[in-house]
């Protein structure tokens, strides 16, 4: 009955958007979420506050058994960023989906935005069940809803080939979670994530665990499964890669959690550790050096948001490993900064998805090499960026540092006790490693984009973007300067979320957090002060001064022009020479050779490719393909060899049973 | 009380490194050199100039000088310097400390972005490069003072009473060496940046503050003798650590340690060819990982006996 009735309400949802008019089916989408969010949020945030677990819906099917849904408090805390984000989703796709009301069909429209409001539904209904068959449901409900958002524009060849394969790693990602349940239904009698500690309890730890990180790793974006992302990512509209990757990727994090936190013997929490661990340094390593050599502005961002994949698991591993070593400290410090990471990556990669909408719509492109010079021409989506930029760049004040503090500290308590010293010196140089080439990645996108000069016409002429859509820009940043400047406050919250994992009592730790993050968030007020008060002290001085203005100092040359400017590419060129195998080099055209004098023009075209993004496709096509040639040999199109095939079985059928192989 | 001669003695030393840096030079160079205190000089006379802006850059170019000199006090603000109390002090401090640097090092290098110069682009570049190289080490760094004092807050590390002592010397050497080498990287000197280059495509951190002149470029020069300070005096505090971590102590030896080596590396040896340099922080990565190492079997070993 339960699926009956979502469905129907599914069927309401899409009669909604279907019958109202073109331009209001915005407006019904964001109030269909908002419909749905507002009051689970209501109800998260009294969990959050201390309400305790709060149940939301029970039934007893025949044949699948007893499915309930509730919230605790980690559920509790994904409802609110999914209901944040999918609520700023919407309402920035208002905006951003009018210029293509005009050329595609209200039905496409219409599908579009039942998707999106049944994609927001699902993921809550995903956090919202305790598991087993209901979640599955919602799941897929999810992988579907998002495959339909991302073939919006449809008719370029590599948005459908992008959705196609996601929409079949998504499903490699949904067997292993069916596998996954279906043993813990046959083991335990129930598929829900509460029967995930007695089953770990009796039965061998790893190998469902594995099963279980496939198949949510999968969404999450672990490596080596992150190659869905940045296909999908340029090829959906902005808003949709917003939601996806500030949002919906999440649940792969929340399913990690969920199986994480059922372990209880200590030496499966420290292998579970380890590999959360290591995997997350793959992750995040892989992503950030590959995101760094991005020349697209929503290929960087994907990449980026694997590498924050990364830096969540990290924060999970050392919990893990702080856990199973008895050091609550630093399993404390660790799930705290994993969450509000994944809080604060939520609230940035959607602003600067968002900001990467504005930039395609106002300049048609998002190629860092035709870019430059936005911030005279949009300087609000400019302001925006730099914050999302920086707050990316885990640089104070912003949120990003908060998070990345937490899992810094998790790690340096756990090398300060002792306990997995040399797992959390991998995690910390790891860690330091990925901050810095962040900077360096964001230093190429920010500055190729919007600083300089336009290196195109049609860039030189944009314009800013409207005001819906800098509304919706603004809700995450509101978001992002909460956690920055009152990151005790914040992490309060939080830290309670990162109970559900933690069974000691806390007091110390708290304590110890509580008071190093009011010294962060004075630092951080602090900063903004000292630095408020020289720009004004500059401001006094140069007032008597004389000020003018002139050229860009060329070192002497005296013609230089916008070519000239360093262009991504070239910004990431040391970078590639010290990490030349992560990527494969496509380029089209030919550079000017050695040997030409007087060059002619030339058009020169280079794409970083991800060494492994055909992991999924290509060698086991190729191996199935080689497989089927040899198959084929046996189809010669002769009857007399079909006889003697017919006959050789024959004889291996009485032989077989003859030795009694067979019966 | 003991918070102020902190913050005296840190701009003190600040205020000093380059004029003996300066002077060690002349002297290796058989000339009388410059006054000692020509660099302050230098420095009021940028402040009293007016500026000329270049038609390209934004607001932001003009932000990033208050940014940089900011962050660089903040950073300052959590240096405690031999057994004094720093003003700012919590667990992590550390991990603050880098990440308030970075926040000056990325408004930089936007600002050299802003100008749309080929040459500051590419000092940006290189300074992003480099800054991400350099950032694996001084966490190991810190890394290796944590898990020698089981302390995660300067202040507390450098405790007199919680020292490692004399057991770990090695250990506190070699991180000293490698905080040494991070001080080289971060102020642009030999061998990874020549501030007396003359030509612009060889340079790093000058090439990015071409554009600027009169105020703002005293408030970026003064940014970095706060970072160069800062570096030196937790070399110093580290290795004062090993005999006798008092202020009279780690505030000279800040002063005569960065002093001394970098006028001596800079009359003697020639920088880096730029493909090198990365060589250059990935050895000085590998020889923190050492110092960590080192440190995690000895305190294996005085553990179990």
């Amino acid at each position: 009955m339960f699926y009956l009735y979502t469905l129907l309400a599914l069927a309401v949802i899409a009669a909604a958007v279907h019958l109202s008019p073109l331009k209001a089916k915005a407006w019904t989408a964001l109030a269909i979420v908002a419909a749905a969010g507002i009051p689970l949020a209501v109800k998260a945030a009294g969990v959050l506050s201390g309400g305790g677990t709060c149940r939301l819906w029970a039934f007893d099917s025949l044949m699948l058994g007893p499915d309930s849904g509730s919230l605790d408090t980690l559920s509790a805390l994904f409802v609110l960023v999914i209901a944040v984000g999918a609520a700023a989703a919407t309402l920035y796709s208002q905006g951003y989906l009018r210029h293509a009301l005009a050329h595609k069909s209200p039905a496409h429209i219409s599908l579009h935005y039942t998707a999106l409001a049944v994609m927001s539904l699902s993921m809550l209904g995903v956090v919202a069940s305790d598991g087993g068959y209901s979640f599955l449901f919602f799941w897929e409900l999810m992988t579907v809803a998002s495959f339909i958002l991302i073939l919006f524009d449809a008719e370029r060849r590599e948005v459908r080939r992008a959705a196609l394969s996601y929409l079949i790693m998504m499903h490699v990602g949904f067997v292993l979670l069916v596998a996954g349940f279906v043993r813990l239904h046959a083991a335990t009698g129930s598929a829900s994530f509460a029967a995930l500690a007695p089953y770990f309890a009796q039965q061998p730890f790893l190998p469902l665990f594995l099963v279980f990180l496939g198949g949510f790793g999968m969404k999450a974006g672990l490596f080596p499964m992150h190659v869905w992302l940045p296909e999908a990512h340029p090829a959906a509209p902005s808003h949709v890669s917003a939601l996806m990757s500030g949002v919906m990727i999440k649940t792969g994090v929340y399913g990690i959690l969920r199986v994480c936190a059922a372990a209880g013997d200590p030496a499966a929490l420290h292998t579970a550790g380890l590999i959360v661990l290591c995997l997350g340094i793959a992750t995040g390593l892989w992503g950030v050096i590959l995101a760094a050599s991005q020349n697209d502005v929503k290929r960087l961002l994907a990449y980026s948001s694997i590498e924050n994949i990364g830096v969540i698991l990290i924060g999970a591993g050392i919990a893990l490993l702080g856990k199973a070593a008895g050091n609550h400290t630093m399993a404390l410090c660790g799930m705290t900064g994993a969450l509000l990471h994944l809080v604060n990556h939520s609230f940035f990669k959607s602003l600067l998805f968002f900001g990467a909408g504005n930039i395609l719509t106002q300049t048609r492109t998002v190629s860092l090499d035709a870019l430059g010079g936005l911030a005279r021409h949009m300087p609000v989506t400019a302001i925006l960026f730099l914050a999302g930029a920086a707050a990316i760049c885990a640089l104070p004040p912003f949120n990003g540092f908060v998070s990345e503090l937490l899992i810094y500290l998790g790690m340096f308590k756990g090398i300060a006790a002792g306990s997995d010293t040399l797992a959390a010196a991998a995690g910390t140089v790891a860690l330091a490693l990925i901050g810095g080439i962040v900077v360096l990645a964001f230093a190429k996108l920010y500055g190729t984009v919007f600083l300089g000069s336009p290196r195109t016409h049609e860039v030189a002429e944009a314009s800013e973007a409207d005001n819906v859509r800098i509304a919706a820009m603004a809700l995450p940043l509101a978001g992002m300067l909460s956690v920055g400047l009152f990151p005790a406050a914040a992490v309060a919250v939080v830290s309670r979320a990162a109970r559900f994992f933690l069974t000691a009592p806390t007091g110390v730790a708290d304590y110890m957090l509580s008071s190093a993050l009011s010294a962060v968030g004075r630092t951080a007020w602090l900063l903004i002060v000292v630095v408020g008060v020289l720009a004004w002290l500059r401001r006094r001085t140069l007032r008597t001064r004389t000020v003018s203005q002139g050229p860009t100092w060329g070192c002497g040359f005296t013609a230089p022009n916008v070519r000239m400017q360093y262009t991504g590419e070239s910004f990431s060129e040391g970078l590639q020479s010290i990490v030349p195998s992560l990527t494969r080099q496509d380029g089209e055209g030919d550079a000017v050779g050695k040997h030409e004098i007087f060059p002619s023009p030339h058009r020169f075209d280079i794409r970083r490719k991800d060494r492994i993004d055909n992991l999924f496709t290509a060698w086991w096509v190729e191996a199935l393909r080689l497989l089927n040639q040899r198959v084929m040999r046996l189809r010669t199109g002769k009857i007399n060899h079909y006889v003697l095939f017919a006959l050789a079985f024959l004889a291996l059928v009485f032989l077989l049973s003859i030795f009694n192989l067979i019966g | 009380m003991m918070t102020t001669l902190n913050t005296i003695l840190l701009l003190l030393v600040a205020l000093a490194i380059p004029g003996v840096i300066n002077r060690t030079r002349a002297l290796l160079a058989g000339r009388r050199g410059i006054r000692f205190l020509q660099h302050i000089y230098d420095l009021h006379l940028h402040l009293r100039k007016g500026a000329v802006y270049s038609t390209t850059t934004t607001a932001l170019f003009r932000t990033t000088p208050s940014v940089y000199l900011g962050a660089a006090i903040v950073a300052a603000m959590m240096i405690p310097v031999g057994d004094l109390r720093p003003l700012l002090s919590f667990e992590g401090d550390f991990v603050c400390m880098a990440y308030v640097l970075a926040l000056g090092r990325f408004a930089l290098i936007l600002a050299a972005m802003d100008t749309g110069s080929a040459f500051e682009g590419m000092g940006a570049s290189r300074e992003a490069l480099y800054g991400a190289l350099v950032e694996p080490s001084l966490m190991l760094a810190a890394g290796t003072l944590a898990l020698l004092t089981g302390h995660t807050s300067f202040a507390r590390i450098f405790d007199p009473d919680v020292l490692p002592g004399a057991r770990f010397a090695v250990v506190l050497l070699l991180t000293a060496y490698v905080l040494m080498k991070i001080v080289f990287t971060e102020s642009g000197r030999v061998p990874v940046d020549d501030p007396r280059t003359h030509l612009e495509l060889t340079m790093i951190h000058e090439v990015m503050c071409l554009d600027y002149c009169g105020v703002d470029l005293a408030m970026i020069q003064l940014g970095g003798w706060l970072k160069t300070a800062l570096f030196s005096l937790l070399a110093a505090d580290t290795l004062a650590a090993a005999f006798c971590l008092r202020w009279w102590v780690a505030a000279p030896l800040a002063v005569a340690l960065t002093g001394l080596a970098v006028g001596i590396v800079e009359s003697t040896q020639a920088r880096n060819k730029l493909v090198r340099n990365t060589t250059f922080l990935l050895t000085v990565a590998a020889l923190a990982a050492l110092a960590f190492f080192t440190g995690y079997l000895l305190q294996l070993n005085i553990g179990m006996a």
